[in-house]
């Protein structure tokens, strides 16, 4: 942890430089990560970093500036370079540094017992799983990767306004990707389990998932290329609302990057959908009492029965719309300036589970894995064309895996098409969803 | 940075419970990053990350740590951590640490970090305005100068004491085009390995122009067809199409394990004759080059295909082990963050005979992808997807209308054999390239190319 004599020194040398307030924001994490080839270690990796970042105002505008060398040295670096930057800006931020919210959440999201599982106990799980998967099934070949990560970080805000938090979490990963042959078809399949409860993890369980997840891709065949109904799995519509999340971002309504500008209060979607933020949801290991500029965060239903209730907001965005923060201030790290992102976004819920959906479809396809999001979509205008694997649906059951194929399409009209959304809810990383069926969409067979 | 007596204390700390061999990187870099958009410079930040990472080789196990304590008490805890994490035995031997000196290629003739904000916000401006002027359409502008300058020192128990220094410099142009409803955006972001000097010689009009002319372009265009058919690729960051379909498998990262489709294929026609594939990391202030690598190894020129058969990999010192092969000067890292492995530098398709004139003159019918976006690939099958930035139907040998929305998909070992016509006029574009070892500059390149067959996804029926 970083000296507090240190903090007070660097903020005091900024009030002298000429900064009418400042504030540092600190991270650091510990991690932990190792890979298994054929029951012996592949590779394992440890880490102990952290970083430190300064921003302050200077007449009014606000500088930047971090780094990763914390010793006194640095002060005269982080000061100058922040004058450096806050000079050239061309106006005003329109915010300044905050005192400090009323009251805050005081979710726990450390896991004591998470942090006291020895190294060789989480080695010897992974081997354990590794040997299960290749043992599943004769057609599975290897693994590209066979993995497990685990973070603890902590992160604080100290300001000359008085305000000082901090907040500490952890969690654990692992991660497979198995690769199945039969003739001449390879297939592989990506798996990965998020946790912070070692001891619930099921081997045997984890091993058939991330087997079937590579064998179910095998005997493809090949489908008329065409409009479907499309039933996309949690994982997909996940990796799709984080993709297209910045449109609910004010300061991408107020930079015209965002076609939801002024629709608050309007109905933008189909009933079926409600869209929440949630900083403190147990499903995920992304929570937080306070956003980056040190705001209480809050739960937020950002689209109700397809109403648009609200856009995501930091203090700027929200003095520019005439309405209260949303806490829902971003700083990806210690390196980056302040915007606007979600916490923890996900898609409610429905009733019926997705078998039970599937039951229900005479024709259409099962989306299972989209790759391409980088680079086929268009966050501005909305419009996707991405690379994507599935399943094919004949009358009520899964017929057959289908080529490599690409769906396109365009949110805004994906989000009012909505047919159902099922019951069941997973987050890959700070992005949840349950499996939704749309309308239509159009897809290209390779 | 640290002390070499530090630097020997910590190899041979590493080395202390049986590996066979120990590394230290140490980086400190320093960063700017400025954003213009509105027409107003809206974000400046400035950074230095500074951090050691240590890494060392037991048989085929690897281990890596890294931390930001740069006290010699501190190095040696997370050496001595690391070193426990292999299972015993004697200690490995070091080698007293000599200088490696490599060859400049990359000169540099103005220090980022000396040169005045002000300076890169006057060519921002330009660029800015040059984009806005181009179209009334043109309603958004976002211009990023982004600069970095990353002191390296690499050691390692073999004896190897290398230091380098990298000086990256990329401006950055999205131009936002709308009218009723449409929208569409355009990209532009010419990088190198260089220092000022590059973004202030750069050709504005010809780069913030291009990014509003893509915008403007497609902003009427129709909606792709989909189909299979031939697909021309233009000069330059087409290349992308090969870095994902070929280049990620040639990786010994993929190979090593013989996960890739071109694992044990050496000698084998892999591609069609006319198709020569080379990384060269020696290329003068191209963005992807290097003096040395991140193991402290000369970068080299490597053929990887030539004439259509397959003649070497990337690899680095760790699956050389496995591949009982030689580096080849590929090791790369983002940063102390990363353990480095075989990645790619600048690579492209060597220059054939066709005239980009003849390559459209001579298709009947197909699609010309101008422009590409970013792509992806799963190295074990081959299979790849990328996004086609601007592109045209091609008709009875001329270029007809602009489409959008157009997803290139495939199988990069089907696509190499595929490729029929190679063009004379091969260029690098800048890109960043994001696998195991992180994200890093590398360029992508060739010359115009034709594949007889490539399946498009659109979002319009055939």
């Amino acid at each position: 942890m970083i000296q507090k004599e240190f903090n007070e020194q660097l903020l005091q040398a900024a009030l002298n430089a000429g900064f009418q307030e400042a504030e540092i924001y600190y991270q650091s994490a510990e991690s932990f990560e190792c890979t298994v080839f054929e029951g012996e270690i592949d590779s394992y990796e440890t880490s102990e970093d952290g970083g430190l970042g300064f921003r302050g105002l200077y007449n009014g505008k606000m500088g930047y500036s971090y780094t990763e060398k914390i010793d006194v040295d640095s002060i005269p670096f982080l000061i100058d370079s922040a004058i450096a930057n806050a000079s050239i800006l061309d106006e005003t931020d329109g915010t300044d540094i905050f005192g400090g919210s009323p009251k805050y959440e005081n979710h726990d999201f450390y896991f004591e017992k998470l942090d006291k599982v020895e190294i060789p106990e989480k080695i010897a799980l992974l081997c354990s799983i590794e040997e299960k998967i290749r043992a599943y099934d004769p057609r599975i070949i290897t693994l590209d990767y066979c993995g497990l990560s685990e973070t603890k970080s902590e992160r604080s805000i100290r300001n000359s306004k008085g305000l000082s938090l901090s907040e500490k979490k952890n969690g654990l990963i692992l991660y497979f990707s198995t690769v199945v042959r039969d003739g001449e078809e390879t297939k592989s399949g990506f798996y990965i389990k998020r946790t912070n409860d070692f001891y619930a993890l099921d081997a045997d369980n984890i091993a058939k998932e991330a087997a079937e997840e590579a064998l179910a891709y095998l005997y493809e065949q090949s489908i008329p290329t065409g409009k479907y109904p499309i039933l996309l799995r949690h994982n997909t519509a996940a990796s799709l609302l984080s993709t297209f999340s910045p449109i609910f971002s004010a300061e991408n309504t107020q930079k015209d990057q965002s076609l939801l500008k002024g629709k608050v209060g309007e109905k933008i979607a189909a009933d079926q959908l409600n869209i929440i933020d949630d900083p403190f949801h147990s499903f995920s290991l992304n929570g937080a009492n306070f956003d980056g500029e040190g705001v209480a965060t809050k739960r937020h239903a950002i689209i109700t029965n397809g109403t648009l209730n609200t856009l995501l907001h930091n203090r700027k965005t929200a003095k520019i719309d005439g309405c209260e923060t949303t806490g829902n201030a971003a700083k990806s790290s210690y390196k980056g300036t302040i915007s606007v992102a979600p916490q923890n976004m996900y898609i409610a819920p429905g009733q019926r589970t997705k078998e039970e959906v599937i039951s229900s479809i005479n024709e259409g396809l099962l989306v299972t894995k989209l790759s391409g999001l980088h680079s086929g979509t268009n966050t501005i205008s909305g419009d996707f064309s991405v690379a994507a694997s599935g399943f094919y649906i004949k009358d009520g059951q899964i017929s057959s895996p289908v080529k490599q194929i690409t769906i396109a399409g365009n949110f805004y009209n994906l989000m009012k098409n909505i047919k159902e959304t099922c019951s069941d809810l997973e987050f890959s990383s700070s992005f949840g969803s349950p499996s939704i069926l749309v309308n239509e969409l159009y897809v290209t067979v390779d | 940075m640290i002390k070499q007596s530090v630097i020997e204390n910590v190899l041979e700390m590493a080395l202390s419970t049986g590996g066979d061999f120990s590394e230290i990187f140490i980086e400190d870099k320093y960063v700017n990053s400025l954003t213009l958009l509105s027409n107003k410079i809206e974000k400046s930040i400035s950074g230095r990350d500074f951090g050691i990472g240590i890494r060392i080789f037991s048989g085929l196990q690897s281990i890596y740590t890294y931390t930001n304590d740069f006290s010699e008490e501190g190095l040696l805890l997370a050496a001595k951590k690391a070193a426990l994490a292999i299972k015993g035995g004697e200690n490995g031997t070091i080698h007293p640490l000599s200088k490696r000196i490599f060859p400049t290629v990359n000169p540099i003739a103005q220090l980022p970090l000396s040169v005045e904000h002000a300076r890169k916000v006057a060519v921002m401006r330009q660029a800015n305005d040059i984009a806005r002027n181009y179209d009334s359409r043109i309603n958004q502008v976002a211009v990023r100068c982004l600069d970095e300058v990353q002191n390296v020192i690499v050691a390692n128990s073999e004896g190897t004491f290398a230091e380098d220094k990298r000086v990256h410099s990329r401006l950055a142009i999205q131009s936002t085009a709308s009218e009723g409803n449409e929208v569409q955006t355009g990209f532009y972001g010419p990088g190198a390995h260089a220092g000022f000097e590059f973004i202030e010689n750069l050709d504005l009009n010809h780069y913030a122009g291009e990014s509003a002319r893509i915008a403007i372009n497609m902003l009427h265009a129709d909606e792709c067809p989909s189909g299979k058919f031939p697909v021309i690729i233009d000069n330059e960051f087409g290349g992308v199409i090969f870095h994902e379909a070929c280049g990620h498998g040639l990786e010994a990262t993929a190979v090593a394990k013989n996960n890739s489709v071109f694992a044990g294929k050496i000698g084998e026609k892999v591609a069609s004759e006319i198709v020569t594939y080379i990384d060269d990391g020696t290329l003068p202030n191209e963005w992807g080059s290097l003096n040395m690598d991140d193991e402290g190894e000369k970068t080299q020129k490597n053929i990887l295909i030539e004439n259509g058969i397959l003649k070497g990999y990337l690899i680095d010192k760790f699956n050389a082990r496995r591949m009982h092969a030689q580096p080849t000067g590929s090791s790369r890292r983002e940063s102390y963050r990363f353990s480095p492995t075989s990645r790619m530098t600048n690579t492209f398709i060597a220059p054939g005979t066709s005239t980009p004139e003849e390559i459209i003159a001579d298709t009947e019918y197909g699609l010309y992808a101008k422009y590409m976006g970013g792509g992806q690939v799963n190295p074990s099958t081959g299979d790849y997807n990328f996004a086609v930035a601007e592109a045209y139907i091609v008709k009875n040998g001329k270029i007809e209308r602009p489409v959008r929305g157009a997803t290139l998909i495939g199988n990069g070992a089907k696509t190499l054999q595929l490729v029929d016509r190679v063009g004379n006029n091969l260029a690098h574009g800048a890109g960043m390239c994001g696998s195991q070892s992180g994200s890093i500059p590398v360029n992508v390149g060739q010359p115009m190319i034709r594949v007889s067959e490539i399946t498009v996804g659109g979002t319009k029926g055939e």
